[in-house]
Parts: structure tokens; C-alpha cells; sequence
């Protein structure tokens, strides 16, 4: 089995393919609806307010309420095979609906961060050009000033309590509206989900639609989501992934994970779908297992996850490094720690060991890194069951190569540094109308991760730097670019440098190096200034004042001297 | 003071809140506070070793008149009330432990109550009423039970049935306060200062002395601020009760006293300790990231 080329996959267990070279369904509406079929009465997705409240959907439900969507879309809305459709929503059970409603009428999934201020939102839809956008009520509020100029047709509004029972999504509606005034009233003219469900269902009987044909026509190939990525550059850059990408991606995370048995497990959902790693490992890969998904509209605080620990037999979840220390820490989780888990999985950002260690002694079960990128689906590595190692991103996953490659592309030897080149099935189709810089990243069929990592003779990777400037903050990409721009229009800021620094909770923290003209600005307004132009991740967490910064002759500033001073800093302390 | 069709509607209205809070919690939750019953102890001792004491000691620096006096060891010996745990509920506290500590307390009340008061009040023979015990008992463990039940049952009656509990609860808690000054205007109009000054230090007292020992002995937060609230708070409906049982009609009034003004402000004091404690709650909340959590 142990092949020169693949060495890892002596360690892949006995019932494990190396390859998967075939989707095992044409596309996700197939996949949805083959899944929903087999299962049909059993729950799939149950979302869980923080006081327990809560709304289910079985298989039997999600396939025939994205049928309706499905309709809608394509019969109501005029989209057709291809057209763009943005979504931006927190975990909750419209979700599911709406981003297999989307699939399924043969369009493209766009993902926004609901917390995207107005601005970043403009930039994403500009790119995109989506004809229809679903978004919560929560955050329509941003949706005058992000399409000005460029207005989205159709907008479809939804609510975090969406297809719970009446009572309580009377309750929660009542609390958001007149309590914490989380939702305001909407002045622009949309249609709400429940409706455009509605509207679809009369189409499909009036018309007696197949919704199956919108979707047979669909290829493997096609593009299924737009992902966006802030790239190297700092210009968002949506990730074309096919139907084939994500199918395949969610394959090889299943088959990293053996011991999960199909329609058994109960899946804790607490990372937001948005995001790659939920949207394939959670949605698609528990969806296809036939499991319960339990979706968390926010974990923030932890608390609001106690309810969902005590009221579901949770079995596996997914997280990140910041969610498993902060349940380290909640005196709750360590009293009443999950009884029935077998294990979770963690990615987005590096896993500490200590981290893994301390939850592992909690739960008594393992927490397996893995390791992947927007770009490819996002898996590209997993630690194998029972063959963890500490600080390593594991093994690739079937049908994937990873190999350290030096600047010119050729691989270094084994346990030199070098940065990572993947190629598999899961690999991106490129970046959307960017052909220049897809050319940059695929090279010869390998995808340049722009991480440096090292290979054992095991083939075990661990990652040791980073190529690119980026600073992760808890999963999530900031490009230093886009913080110093924004720095760059306040009127007391000469100029600055934004670098990434390690912070003991969010993996890395946004560190600014501001050379002022006005010399009474303080940190505090200049932290405030960003907010109001950049989601609360992006804004810097240190603000460090100088009269100049390192420059290279050409006038380029030097951020790696400014990473190298504050790290030996940091070591000094 | 409070006729009977109002008691009967205020035992409803606790009824309905105690089914909330039942709504809130697991059985985990009592095995939990049972397992390690060093909290549990710890109220107990509050309960009838530090109340007791502050009442006793406050009759003697300040000279109470007798009956005062009186009155004042009667409240402090008393147990936990249910409002301990409507405010430990709403303080982020251990509700389990606040349920069974009031539970205790009042069980063990049966035997403690007239030893406590033999010590401090020497030789007094009060007719503990154990119908009002076996009530506070029912009308607490009951609703609870149901209420656990159901949201066992039902995760979403249970979520509703909390959600309704807490809005009544905090209705009842100005519901007491605002209709509590007109039904006694005369009264408050003729008591002496000092009467006064007892009512409100006891609670005062018992909430800090109850925190601060609970502190000191290393106790998480959340147990802290129960044992605090647990202490503060007495079942003064059962000191008036016992008072109405045992002394004649016109002897009764002033020994009544500082239970009734007690019942006033000791909802003032929980409601603000409640203010501090959900602040300081949520000043020691984990700071998690906005990103991707």
C-alpha cells in the first residue's frame, strides 16, 4: 500500500480508500436529494436558541422546502443555471434550505459573512454580481448603503427563528424587535423567506415542475460556490468550487473518520455554515451521513451552548482552536462535559496542543487538526484516528498530494521547509473572472497553499510559517493591505504597517504600527475609527505608535522587520 | 397585612415562577450540587450560624425595644425563602443549589428554628406551624418537578414555560414592592428608626457575610452569589406565620414588625445585588472573538 510518492498512506486505517477520484453523485441537488430520500423522517437540522428554544427539520422537510425554493427561483425570480445567489445568514434552519434551494436550481452558492460591515459587502457583490440575495433580518439594515449603485434584484429576508414552532418563534421575534432590538424594520422592498417558499410551491403544483430537471442538467464541473478569500492581495477573490470540489472534499473528510456511522451521530454545528470548513464537513459531509445536525445561530458567549450540550446527545463537533479553549474554560463543560462524544475535529486556524490535550482530558476523546484552505474546499490534511501528532496538520486525505516545494516549484527533500503545493480533486477551478491571479496560485496543476510547511518521512506535515503577510484572527484571513488602507483615510495618520503578532486567544492578533501627524490621536480613536469601516476582527488589537517605519530602499515598508522585532520582543518578555 | 385571596394569588404566582425555573434545570443540575455537598453545608452553616447571629448582635447594639427584638431573632432564624431562588436565577447563580438549599433549610428548619431561638432568645416556646413548612416545601419542590418534566419532554415548553416564569417573576418582584407601601402607610408612618435600620441590615448583613464566607472558602462564583442570596434572603411569610400563631391579637403587631418591613426591602436589596452580580458576571465572561465565533 505504502507508496513512494504517498507515504502517508501507510497510515490510513484498513477500510480507508487512497482514492477517490469520482464524486459518488453528479451534483449536490443529486446528493440532497438521494440523502433526503433514504432518511426522510428522521431529524437533520434542529436549531438551538441560547434558552433552549428550538425548531426541527427532517430530511423529508429540506428536500421539499429547497424543492420550493428551488421554484422560486428559477420560475419567480427568472434566475437561470449559473446566475449568483448570495447568502448571508448565522447557522439556523433557513440555511440548509436556502443553500440547497440554490444548488438544486442549478445556480451559485455566494457565501457573506453576516457580520461584513456595508462596505465589504459593496465590494463582495460587486465581484459576484449575484441576481438574488438571502439574508437575515438581523443584518438587512446594511443592505441600502452595500448595493448602492449596483442594485441586487431579488432580496429575500429571513429570520434567525425561521421554522420553529409558533410559539416560540413569537417569543424570540418579540425579543429581538422590542427587547434587544437586534432587528429593525426593513425599507426596501423584498419578499421573506416563508413567502418565497410559498410563491415556489404554487408554481410547482400550478406548472407541475420536476425539479430534478433543473438539476440533471448540472455537470460535476460546474461551479456550485463562489467562496471569497482575501487572497494575497487583499482584494477579495471568490473561489470557484464545482459540485465535484465540494462532493469529493466531503468524501474525504468522511473517510478520515471511520468510526462515525451513518444515522447515528448528532453534530454539534457551533462554526457558521458560511464559512468553508462548516459548509463542507458540517452541511454537506453530516447531511450525507444521514445525521442531526444542531445549529448554533451564535456561540458567543459559550454559554449559549450549554442548553444544546444538555438538551442533545451531541456525538461529534467541529471547531476551532478558540471554541475548544474557551469550552476549557467554562466551568459549566467541565462539570457536565458531553457524555456521548466520540470525537471532534478542529480546523481554521492552528490547534494548540496544550488546547487539545486539556480537551481531550475533558471529554476523553480525541480532537483530530486537520488542515485545508478556502481554495480547496478547504480539506487537504486530517490526523488519522489514533495516530494524532501533536502541532501537525496530519496526513493528506485521499487522492491529495501535498509536497514542499522551494520558490521555483521543485520539491525540497523530505524534512526540509518549504511551501506547501496540493494537488486533488478538491483543488478550486480558479478564481472568479481573475485569471492572472489564478495563474499565480495554480501552477501546473498544484495549487500554492503560500504556507511553509515540513514533511516528515512519515509523511506527517506541520506548518511552520507563512508565506503570505496575512494575519489569521480565529479562522478568519486579514490582509494587512485592506487594515492599512483603511488606516490610510484617516486624516491624523501619516502612515502605517499592520502585522500579524500570536495572541493567546485568537491564534494571531491585528498589530498597527501608525506613524501620526496629529500627535493627540490615541489608540482607542484610532480603534474606533476602524470599526466603523472593518468587521471587529480586521481592527487591530494593538495599536503601536512610531515616528517611522522600516523601509526597504525602494520604499517598500518592511513588515517582516516589524514581525521579527515584536516577535524577539515577545521572546524578551 | 395580606388578606387571604392575595396570598392565594401570590402562592399562584410563585407557583407559575418555580415552574420556570423547574424549566431551566436537568436533573445533572441536583446531582451535580449533591455530589459535592460542601456547598450545601456551607449554606446550612450561613443559614442558621451567621443569621442568626447578626440578629442577635444587632438587638444588642441598638437596644431593641422587646418585641422588636423579638421579631428580629424570629426572622433571622428563619430558612430560605423561594425568592432566593428567583433572584439566584436571575443572578447567574447555581439554581440547583439555591433549590436545595432552601430545601434544607427548611427541613432542617423544623429542628433548628426553635434550638436557635432557645440560644439566643432563651427559652422561648414557639409553636413551629409545620403545615407551612410542609407548604413552602410543596409549593417549591412541585413546580419544579413538573417543570423539569416538561422541558424534558419538550425542550421548547420547557424553554417557553421558563421564558413566561421569568417575565412573571420579574413582575412579581414589583408587584411586591410597589403594593407593599400603600397596604401599609400607617405602619410605615409609626415605626421607629431603628426598626427600620434592622429590616434593611439583615439582608444587607446576611447577602455580604454569606458572600464573603463563601468566598473565603474557595467556592466558584456562581456558588458564591447563591450562598449569598441564600443566606440574605429569609422565608419571612413564615416568620409571620409562626409570630401569628403564638402571640395574642394586639401583642402581635410589633413583634410583626421587622418581619413585614423585612419582606419590603429585602426585594429592594436582592433586586440591586442581582444588578451587581449579573455585572459581574458578565465582566468574567470568556472575551470570545467575533470572527468565526
Amino acid at each position: 500500500m505504502a507508496d513512494t510518492e504517498r507515504p502517508w498512506t501507510a497510515f490510513y486505517g484498513p477500510d480507508m480508500r487512497a482514492d477517490i477520484e469520482t464524486a459518488s453523485y453528479r451534483n449536490i441537488g443529486d446528493l440532497v436529494r438521494s440523502i433526503s430520500d433514504t432518511h426522510g423522517k428522521s431529524p437533520a437540522f434542529t436549531a438551538c436558541m441560547p434558552n433552549g428554544m428550538n425548531g426541527t427539520l427532517t430530511f423529508a422537510q429540506v428536500d421539499e422546502m429547497s424543492d420550493a425554493f428551488a421554484v422560486y427561483l428559477r420560475e419567480v425570480a427568472g434566475l437561470t443555471k449559473g446566475d449568483r445567489v448570495a447568502l448571508q445568514m448565522p447557522n439556523c434552519l433557513s440555511f440548509p434550505v436556502a443553500a440547497f434551494g440554490i444548488l438544486k436550481a442549478g445556480c451559485v452558492l455566494v457565501n457573506v459573512n453576516p457580520l461584513y460591515t456595508a462596505e465589504e459587502m459593496a465590494r463582495q457583490f460587486q465581484d459576484a454580481e449575484p441576481h438574488a440575495l438571502v439574508i437575515i433580518d438581523m443584518f438587512a439594515d446594511k443592505i441600502p448603503a452595500a448595493t448602492k449603485g449596483h442594485p441586487i434584484p431579488n432580496i429575500i429576508v429571513t429570520r434567525v427563528a425561521e421554522f420553529l414552532p409558533t410559539l416560540p418563534r413569537g417569543i424570540i421575534g418579540l425579543v429581538q424587535k422590542y427587547w434587544d432590538k437586534s432587528v429593525k424594520p426593513i425599507e426596501f422592498s423584498h419578499i421573506r423567506f416563508a413567502e418565497a417558499l410559498t410563491a415556489g410551491r404554487a408554481h410547482r403544483e400550478k406548472d407541475r415542475i420536476e425539479v430534478d430537471a433543473y438539476h440533471q442538467s448540472i455537470e460535476p464541473d460546474d461551479i456550485a460556490c463562489l467562496q471569497y478569500t482575501g487572497g494575497t492581495t487583499g482584494t477579495a477573490k471568490g473561489a470557484m468550487l464545482t459540485h465535484k470540489n465540494l462532493i469529493i472534499n466531503m468524501e474525504q473528510s468522511l473517510e478520515m473518520i471511520p468510526t462515525i456511522c451513518r444515522g447515528e451521530e448528532v453534530a454539534l454545528t457551533a462554526l457558521p455554515m458560511y464559512h468553508i470548513f462548516a459548509f463542507t464537513v458540517n452541511l454537506l459531509a453530516f447531511y450525507r451521513l444521514g445525521s442531526r445536525n444542531i445549529l448554533i445561530p451564535s456561540p458567543r458567549p459559550l454559554t449559549n451552548l450549554k442548553r444544546a450540550f444538555e438538551n442533545y446527545k451531541i456525538t461529534w463537533m467541529s471547531g476551532v482552536n478558540t471554541l475548544f479553549n474557551g469550552l476549557n474554560n467554562e466551568q459549566w463543560f467541565l462539570d457536565t462535559p458531553p457524555k456521548h462524544l466520540k470525537l471532534s475535529s478542529a480546523g481554521g486556524m492552528a490547534l494548540q496542543a496544550d488546547v487539545a490535550r486539556r480537551f481531550e482530558e475533558i471529554t476523553g476523546k480525541p480532537v483530530l487538526q486537520g488542515y485545508g484552505l478556502t481554495e480547496t474546499s478547504p480539506v487537504l490534511s486530517f490526523n488519522p484516528i489514533g495516530k494524532i501528532r501533536d502541532g501537525s496538520i496530519g496526513v493528506p486525505v485521499p487522492s491529495t498530494v501535498l509536497r514542499c516545494v522551494d520558490d521555483n516549484g521543485h520539491p525540497v527533500p523530505q524534512g526540509e521547509r518549504g511551501e506547501i503545493a496540493a494537488k486533488g480533486p478538491q483543488v478550486m477551478a480558479g478564481y472568479w473572472k481573475k485569471p492572472a491571479e489564478t495563474a499565480e496560485v495554480l501552477k501546473d496543476g498544484w495549487f500554492m497553499t503560500g504556507d511553509i510547511g515540513v514533511m516528515d518521512a512519515d509523511g506527517y506535515f506541520t506548518i511552520v510559517d507563512r508565506k503570505k503577510d496575512m494575519v489569521v484572527v480565529s479562522g478568519f484571513n486579514v490582509y494587512p493591505n485592506e487594515v492599512e488602507d483603511c488606516l490610510a483615510t484617516h486624516p491624523g495618520i501619516f502612515e502605517s504597517a499592520v502585522i500579524g503578532v500570536p495572541d493567546p486567544s485568537t491564534g494571531e492578533a491585528v498589530k498597527a504600527f501608525v506613524v501620526r501627524t496629529d500627535k493627540s490621536l490615541t489608540e482607542t480613536e484610532i480603534r474606533a475609527y476602524c470599526k466603523e469601516h472593518l468587521t471587529a476582527y480586521k481592527v487591530p488589537k494593538l495599536v503601536e505608535f512610531r515616528d517611522e517605519l522600516p523601509k526597504s530602499n525602494v520604499g517598500k515598508i518592511l513588515r517582516k522587520d516589524l514581525r521579527s522585532k515584536a516577535m524577539s520582543a515577545q521572546a524578551a518578555e | 397585612m395580606v388578606g387571604a385571596f392575595e396570598q392565594a394569588l401570590l402562592a399562584a404566582m410563585i407557583f407559575v415562577i418555580m415552574l420556570g425555573m423547574g424549566a431551566s434545570l436537568t436533573p445533572r443540575d441536583f446531582y451535580l450540587a449533591l455530589r459535592r455537598p460542601y456547598a450545601l453545608g456551607i449554606g446550612v452553616v450561613s443559614q442558621y450560624g451567621f443569621m442568626p447571629f447578626i440578629g442577635f448582635l444587632m438587638t444588642i447594639a441598638l437596644g431593641l425595644p422587646t418585641p422588636i427584638a423579638l421579631g428580629l431573632l424570629i426572622v433571622s432564624c428563619m430558612p430560605g425563602g423561594t425568592t432566593s431562588n428567583i433572584f439566584t436565577y436571575f443572578s447567574k447563580g447555581n439554581l440547583a443549589l439555591s433549590v436545595l438549599m432552601t430545601v434544607t433549610s427548611t427541613v432542617f428548619g423544623v429542628i433548628l428554628i426553635p434550638i436557635v431561638l432557645l440560644v439566643y432568645a432563651s427559652a422561648l416556646d414557639l409553636e413551629i406551624p409545620r403545615e407551612n413548612i410542609i407548604a413552602t416545601l410543596v409549593i417549591l419542590l412541585v413546580p419544579v418537578g413538573i417543570g423539569m418534566t416538561m422541558r424534558r419532554l419538550n425542550a421548547n415548553a420547557g424553554a417557553v414555560t421558563e421564558f413566561l416564569g421569568s417575565a412573571l417573576a420579574l413582575f412579581f418582584i414589583a408587584f411586591i414592592a410597589i403594593s407593599w407601601v400603600p397596604r401599609n402607610w400607617q405602619f410605615l408612618l409609626t415605626t421607629a428608626p431603628s426598626t427600620y435600620f434592622v429590616a434593611i441590615m439583615l439582608g444587607v448583613f446576611g447577602i455580604s457575610i454569606g458572600y464573603i464566607f463563601a468566598k473565603s472558602l474557595k467556592l466558584h462564583p456562581r456558588n458564591a452569589r447563591t450562598v449569598a442570596l441564600e443566606t440574605g434572603i429569609q422565608n419571612a411569610p413564615l416568620a409571620i406565620a409562626i409570630i401569628a400563631l403564638t402571640f395574642p391579637g394586639e401583642e402581635q403587631q410589633p413583634i410583626m414588625a421587622v418581619g413585614a418591613l423585612y419582606s419590603l426591602f429585602i426585594v429592594m436589596t436582592s433586586t440591586l445585588v442581582t444588578l451587581i452580580f449579573r455585572r459581574a458576571n458578565t465582566a468574567a465572561e470568556q472575551k470570545i472573538p467575533d470572527s468565526l465565533l
